[in-house]
């Protein structure tokens, strides 16, 4: 009898079902993480940001509704401002981003003396750039000794007149910063660029096309996968960076000023932004892509 | 070393205008972005009166090790033994880097490979998790940490950054090339589910978790922002958050040498780190980005 019994409760549990707990337990620590420290930060923070804290021994939280986000727009002197600069600069970063990162990734691509040197020291700031060091690095700038760079000698700012000569100043001026955040991008679009087949500039070769058409008509349209993967990467590093002066304003807000709500408020207005600014990119692709396509 | 400058130079004849056009806008673009990294070498070496120059300088005239001395004569200063912040540094980040790779990994596989109902959902949380600034999660974070009773413990610096989104994501991309027949192979020769994810499916997925290691390594090393969050006990800071707030922090004019000599140590391990590892490393990551 028992020994049919447990052939039954064996037969319950199928081969599929098995197939389904061997794989929660392969995949539940990483589960219970998540849950622990993202899906519950984030709901907490999301209940956070409509209440305020009566008491903070204990964090006691009262349900005020929308208070806080009223307050960031109505009475917060600080934060559009800066969250208008943050969204100005990512803006300019980001396509100055794509461009250098896509050029120093066609010229790597050659297959020129000194290759791997030149891939290493691209990509050593993304080993480096994150936390300390780069906090650092960029107070070094705030001083001066690296933001010098180069001044735009006054012939040119002659001939260049006054219109482009403060642009062409900015984007000497955000270089460095600018190529310290490109190394990941570089490796993608390196990566890409490794991924076009040669038979097909072969063919172009063959039918004498120029460099530059070659360019245009096949590198350019071969990686637009993995030009929208940049894009989509490079505003959310900008979005997320820790020197990213909104941030800086929320962390102070927050851990300085003991302002646990509206902080928490103001990085989901934030976050919703950056979120429909991606949705935006997306949808754009999709339109150009679908044009081509006709 | 003749031999290596000249080699180049007989090359480049042969080679039209273009390229050496080409090769000096490249050394260009690379003194840009090794102008940091020369100006934090140098930093640490200058003497305090080059520190405060107007306009500022680059690279160091007279170079000393006063700034290395000053900040070993604040470490001998301070209650806490020098080498407590390197193993409580070395070892939060090893246990963490560990952890993290064993976690993601198994997951991974488990994702990928059995493809188990709610699969999606969990890719769903993935997706998101990876554009979420680690600031919006650390308010809560903080809170939950401090529920559990792990302030100023080493727990608090590992368990919140064990499970991972990115190191997560990049496994997957490389367990969904793990090829079934294998696996497949392994479990008609009677090897159970555990045995086969250790066994076998671990050393293939080597070239993903080598490279998480070294980036999980640098990350976790670098990271003072959360032991600065977490931790306010002396004894249990990390070497980044102890030699800042020795070095009297960023802005302190009196010791902005010893900031600058603590910024050099702090970044010499994730340098070695990456050398030795540079190979795999760009292997790694031009392969993952071909398949995302």
């Amino acid at each position: 009898m028992k020994k049919e019994k447990a052939k039954q409760k064996r037969k319950f549990l199928t081969m599929e079902k098995r197939r389904v707990v061997e794989a929660y337990m392969f995949i539940s620590p990483w589960i219970i993480g998540t849950a622990v420290f993202f899906v519950n930060a984030i709901i907490s923070s999301i209940k956070l940001s409509f209440s305020d804290i009566v008491q903070l021994k204990g964090f006691v939280m009262e349900y005020v509704g929308l208070a806080n986000y009223e307050h960031i727009f109505m009475f917060d002197i600080n934060f559009m401002p800066t969250f208008i600069e943050v969204v100005v600069d990512t803006l300019i970063n980001t396509p100055l981003t794509l461009v250098f990162s896509l050029i120093i990734a066609m010229l790597i691509n050659r297959k020129a003396p000194g290759r791997g040197f030149f891939r290493t020291t691209f990509f050593l700031p993304v080993l480096l750039g994150s936390g300390y060091v780069m906090e650092q690095l960029l107070q070094i700038d705030a001083t001066g000794a690296v933001g010098v760079g180069i001044t735009l000698p006054a012939m040119f700012q002659g001939i260049l007149g006054n219109t482009f000569a403060p642009l062409i100043q900015a984007v000497l001026d955000r270089i460095t910063v600018i190529l310290w955040r490109s190394g990941v991008q570089i490796i993608l679009f390196l990566a890409g660029l490794q991924g076009i087949s040669s038979s097909l500039y072969e063919a172009a070769k063959c039918d004498g096309a120029t460099q530059w058409e070659v360019f245009w008509k096949i590198t350019l349209p071969m990686i637009s996968p993995i030009i929208l993967l940049n894009f989509v990467y490079t505003m959310v590093t900008y979005f997320a960076a820790a020197d990213n002066a909104l941030v800086k304003y929320i962390i102070k807000s927050v851990f300085t000023d003991k302002q646990f709500a509206r902080g928490a408020a103001m990085g989901w207005v934030y976050f919703a932004f950056a979120f429909v600014m991606c949705g935006v990119v997306f949808v754009a692709a999709a339109g150009l892509s679908k044009k081509e396509e006709r | 070393m003749m031999a290596a400058i000249k080699k180049p130079r007989i090359r480049l004849k042969k080679i039209k205008f273009g390229h050496t056009c080409l090769v000096i806008g490249m050394l260009a673009l690379v003194c840009f972005t090794a102008l940091p990294m020369v100006a934090m070498i140098c930093r640490a070496f200058m003497p305090l009166d080059e520190l405060y120059l107007y306009p500022p300088r680059i690279i160091v005239q007279k170079p000393t090790l006063s700034n290395f001395s000053d900040l070993l004569t604040s470490l001998s200063a301070s209650e806490v033994p020098f080498t407590r912040y390197i193993f409580n540094s070395i070892f939060t980040t090893v246990v963490t880097v560990f952890l993290s790779i064993f976690v993601c990994c198994a997951g991974a596989y488990g994702l990928a490979k059995f493809k188990p109902k709610g699969s999606s959902t969990i890719f769903a949380v993935i997706t998101a998790a990876l554009m979420f600034s680690s600031y919006v999660t650390q308010i809560p974070n903080y809170l939950i940490v401090t529920e559990l009773g792990l302030v100023n413990s080493y727990w608090a610096l590992i368990l919140p950054k064990i499970a991972v989104a990115y190191n997560f994501f990049l496994v997957k991309q490389f367990a969904e090339q793990l090829p079934d027949a294998v696996l497949e192979a392994a479990r008609i020769d009677g090897a159970n589910e555990l045995y086969t994810f250790w066994k076998i499916a671990m050393p293939l997925l080597k070239p993903a978790w080598s490279t998480l290691a070294v980036f999980s390594f640098v990350n976790n090393w670098n990271d003072y922002f959360s032991a600065l969050v977490y931790i306010n006990k002396d004894a249990m800071k990390t070497l980044p958050l102890a030699l800042q707030t020795l070095a009297g922090g960023a802005g302190v004019v009196a010791r902005s040498g010893s900031v600058g000599a603590a910024t050099l140590l702090t970044t010499l391990p994730t340098i070695i780190v990456f050398c030795i590892m540079r190979g795999r490393v760009m292997q790694t990551m031009t392969y993952s980005g071909i398949k995302s």
